[in-house]
């Protein structure tokens, strides 16, 4: 499945639903959850900040290797080139007074996936995720 | 996403239903805001009918555990399904907020 979404402004529900409704999705209850909070963090990323007053297009797309089960999630912007891989972690070691309310998007997305990497490719933000998909 | 708030003998009780995701964010940090004001709080929170939080929702409820602890008050929250009480779990939040 691959969809292109032209503007993205106040769009995140929409994309976080057409890439739920992939056929390429689990239906298991519990993977469904890891998978749609993931989602949600990067899309929700994409869509507040990659484009200035969010003018731009996000191109998503889902693949599932039958041989392996594994499913690739992949997202594409051409807004400002931003690593999420390489911005610090929260430390959740902290007590709650010292918490930082920030990073906890991307934390979840490592945690929650099997794989998560970013690239930057002819001008585009690709930050692709993994995760094995037991049937 | 619903959220029911009752006084009852000095403790604030209150149910959440639904899912906290990006459609309803603000507005569960809203509904929760006034949680935040008054002195000696005691908060007890039902999760029984929470079925999901984005991250969101998780600074949401940093931001009451940091005004509780810092009016030396109270906070528990209670019943969470599993798959959500991960998403506390992984991000470290059950260190920091009580979750029987």
């Amino acid at each position: 499945m691959k969809k292109r979404f032209n503007p993205i402004k106040d769009k995140s529900s929409e994309i976080i639903s057409c890439l739920m409704a992939s056929p390429d999705m689990p239906d298991d209850e519990a993977l469904r959850f890891k998978l749609q909070l993931s989602i949600e963090e990067v899309v929700e990323n994409v869509v507040r900040y990659a484009y200035d007053g969010g003018i731009g297009w996000l191109e998503v797309s889902t693949n599932l290797d039958h041989d392996t089960l594994v499913l690739t999630v992949e997202l594409r912007d051409a807004g400002v080139p931003f690593n999420p891989l390489e911005q610090p972690e929260p430390d959740i070691t902290l007590n709650a007074e010292n918490r930082d309310v920030g990073g906890l998007g991307i934390l979840i997305c490592k945690k929650m996936m099997d794989s998560l990497n970013y690239r930057y490719e002819n001008g585009n933000n690709v930050l692709t995720m993994t995760k094995m998909i037991w049937k | 996403m619903e959220v029911i708030i009752n006084k009852q003998d000095g403790k604030t009780l209150v149910a959440l239903k639904g899912r906290i995701d990006t459609t309803n964010a603000d507005q569960f940090q809203q509904e929760l805001t006034p949680l935040m004001e008054g002195e000696n709080p005691d908060i007890d929170i039902d999760c029984a009918e929470m079925t999901y939080t984005s991250s969101q929702g998780l600074r949401t409820f940093l931001l009451l555990q940091k005004s509780v602890s810092t009016k030396g008050g109270k906070m528990v929250l209670r019943n969470m399904n599993p798959m959500v009480k991960e998403v506390f779990d992984i991000t470290g939040f059950s260190n920091i907020i009580t979750i029987l």
